[in-house]
């Protein structure tokens, strides 16, 4: 799907918004990383107690 | 408003122009003693004439952590107010020599101290390591130097809203602002430890110092110094890179916010520094270690802003799948590719950072090697790829030349060996680090215990990395010096990004500071009042300076 982001229609207001699959997928994988290490240091730290 | 052919003031690029070349000159040098320090701790290597280890130390980390950092940000913060909000006047100018110039003389101060080996007392100067008085008056030097250019720059900030009521500011005007105050309010900790407490202890007017107190306004101030670091590459990512890629920006507002969330929640968490320390309540670490995790969502804001730059843009180019749009991005253009690589390597630092603030965790890294490994991935790599991916552009705009092909193409094979470099060395140093190799000692088998001789084939890669890294600094040197003297002449774009037209209007609230700075002041008395009065009136009794080197 094509965004507005640059064609000029200055008129009307733009209703749709652009399509961030992408960025979804992107944020999504940025938060199971920080939970994937966050839990392997967490596990590391049980080991030693 | 924002017209991409405006230049910035040849009077005020001269004034940026002097920091980047201190700067600069304090890569070269900290390098230099970085490079050494990797070869030391390698066991294969010793420094020669005498020469001790924790000296080397303190000039990396007061160089490159104090000095590269403060020198960089201020003159592009000045280039970025002269661009955005107009050029500046010739008082506010005159200001900002006044502060470059304290600013350089007090470096100088400071780098005698260490070189002659009176102030070996590492970058965290902590008490009860005593340097020379000299180390700590060089240093307020520096401090009160960058207020001045702070202030210099609050009155170009002013003078703006007066011609202009009622509007917008300008977004890396606003930006230089909120770092500004960050910093302000941030420093006053450094600034009340080293004039009430270190000073008068070094010079011998009292004889035993709070150790506690003094760790304590470090670190008030240490990690909002991390965030006054973080910022002014957040505003070449925010306000810059969207105009370098030819897209826009994905919301002004989002940007302003994540800014103010920095400002009001990176100063009240010192404590997440000092979780293993005795004399500090646990209810009020795990206060600060809440507010930390606080800090964690403008982060999470900047990454989602700027996958979504990068996928607008992608997309109106006709990009198509779930990750086309990275094709489209401008791989071959080193003004966007170091920073870009710079915002990859903050996935696996921010990923460490949370485990450092959070208590049990830290236990299993605390004063280990894993901190320096990640502290260089934060600001030895995303801040300084994303600062020399804006030293391609600002350096020629500011000495009218242009970048040659030949010099891009160099810029992007430093950045291609400034990440093989880090990952050598910052990897080894977690991993060491998890394996219990501590921070800051000298290389030492500790009489061959098996533990310490597990961590020697990683102190091995850091001295690859480190080297490699070494190779990177000879590289942007090469860089630096042809775009400031041997490029040919030229103009070069001081790029600013315009906003999407989908993006919501930005909303005056955001310049109301008094509303801002008042709540990050009233969670600075909230999380330090207490443990702040428990410390002194509790306090053990003081002890005397020590100079173990």
């Amino acid at each position: 799907m094509k965004t507005q982001l640059n064609t000029s229609t200055p008129k009307a207001k733009v209703e749709k918004e652009p399509a961030l699959k992408g960025t979804l997928a992107s944020v999504l994988f940025l938060g199971f990383f920080l939970i994937f290490t966050w839990v392997s240091v967490y596990f590391l730290f049980l080991n030693r107690l | 408003m924002m017209n991409g052919t405006w230049k910035v003031d040849a009077r005020d690029g001269k004034l940026a122009m002097a920091h980047i070349y201190v700067a600069f000159v304090a890569l070269a040098l900290g390098g230099l003693a970085g490079l050494l320090q990797v070869l030391v701790r390698s066991g294969k290597f010793e420094l020669p004439a005498g020469i001790s280890y924790y000296t080397i130390l303190t000039t990396h980390g007061v160089l490159l952590g104090l000095v590269l950092t403060t020198f960089f940000i201020i003159g592009f913060q000045f280039a970025a107010v002269s661009r955005t909000a107009g050029t500046l006047s010739d008082r506010v100018r005159f200001w900002g020599w006044i502060g470059f110039w304290l600013m350089t003389i007090g470096t100088a101060i400071t780098a005698f101290y260490i070189l002659i080996g009176e102030a070996s007392v590492l970058y965290t100067f902590y008490a009860p390591l005593q340097a020379h008085a000299g180390f700590y008056i060089g240093l307020t030097l520096v401090v009160v130097g960058s207020w001045i250019s702070g202030f210099a720059m609050f009155a170009h900030y002013a003078k703006w809203k007066k011609a202009h009521p009622g509007q917008v500011s300008p977004l890396l005007t606003f930006m230089s602002v909120v770092n500004m105050v960050l910093w302000l309010v941030c420093s006053l900790g450094v600034a009340a430890t080293v004039l009430f407490q270190l000073i008068p202890w070094s010079l011998g007017y009292v004889d035993r110092i709070n150790v506690l107190v003094s760790r304590t306004l470090f670190w008030y101030f240490g990690h909002p110094l991390v965030y006054f670091w973080l910022l002014p590459a957040y505003m070449i990512w925010y306000a810059i890179i969207p105009k370098i890629i030819g897209g826009k920006m994905f919301s002004d507002s989002l940007a302003r916010m994540s800014f103010i969330l920095f400002l009001i929640f990176s100063i009240p968490v010192g404590f997440h520094h000092q979780l293993v320390e005795p004399g500090i309540d646990p209810a009020w670490k795990y206060l600060q270690v809440v507010l930390t995790f606080m800090v964690v969502i403008p982060s999470l804001m900047t990454a989602f802003s700027m996958f979504a730059t990068f996928e607008m843009y992608g997309r109106s180019k006709g990009a198509t799948g779930l990750f086309g749009w990275l094709r489209k991005l401008p791989w071959g253009d080193a003004r966007f590719f170091a920073p870009f690589i710079g915002m990859l390597f903050f996935i696996p630092a921010g990923a460490g950072g949370l485990v450092n603030a959070s208590h049990q965790l830290n236990q299993v890294v605390h004063n280990t090697i894993w901190v320096t490994g990640h502290f260089h991935l934060t600001l030895a790599t995303t801040v300084v790829l994303t600062f020399f991916g804006g030293a391609y552009w600002l350096i020629p705009h500011l000495t009218g030349r242009v970048m040659t092909k030949a010099m891009n193409r160099l810029a992007i094979i430093q950045t291609i060996v400034w990440s093989i470099g880090m990952i050598f060395m910052s990897s080894a140093m977690h991993f060491a680090g998890l394996l219990g190799a501590p921070r800051r000692s000298a290389f030492s088998t500790y009489g061959d215990a098996p533990q310490a001789l597990e961590w020697i084939p990683y102190q091995i890669a850091q001295a690859v990395g480190g080297t490699i890294l070494f190779i990177g600094i000879i590289l942007v040197l090469i860089i630096v010096t042809n775009l400031a003297f041997f490029a040919p002449k030229g103009e070069t774009e001081f790029p600013v990004a315009e906003v999407a037209e989908q993006a919501e209007r930005t909303p005056l609230v955001f310049e109301n500071w008094k509303l801002w700075i008042g709540i990050a002041v009233v969670l600075i008395l909230i999380a330090y009042t207490v443990p702040f009065i428990d410390m002194i009136q509790n306090a053990p009794p003081g002890s005397k300076g020590f100079k173990l080197w």
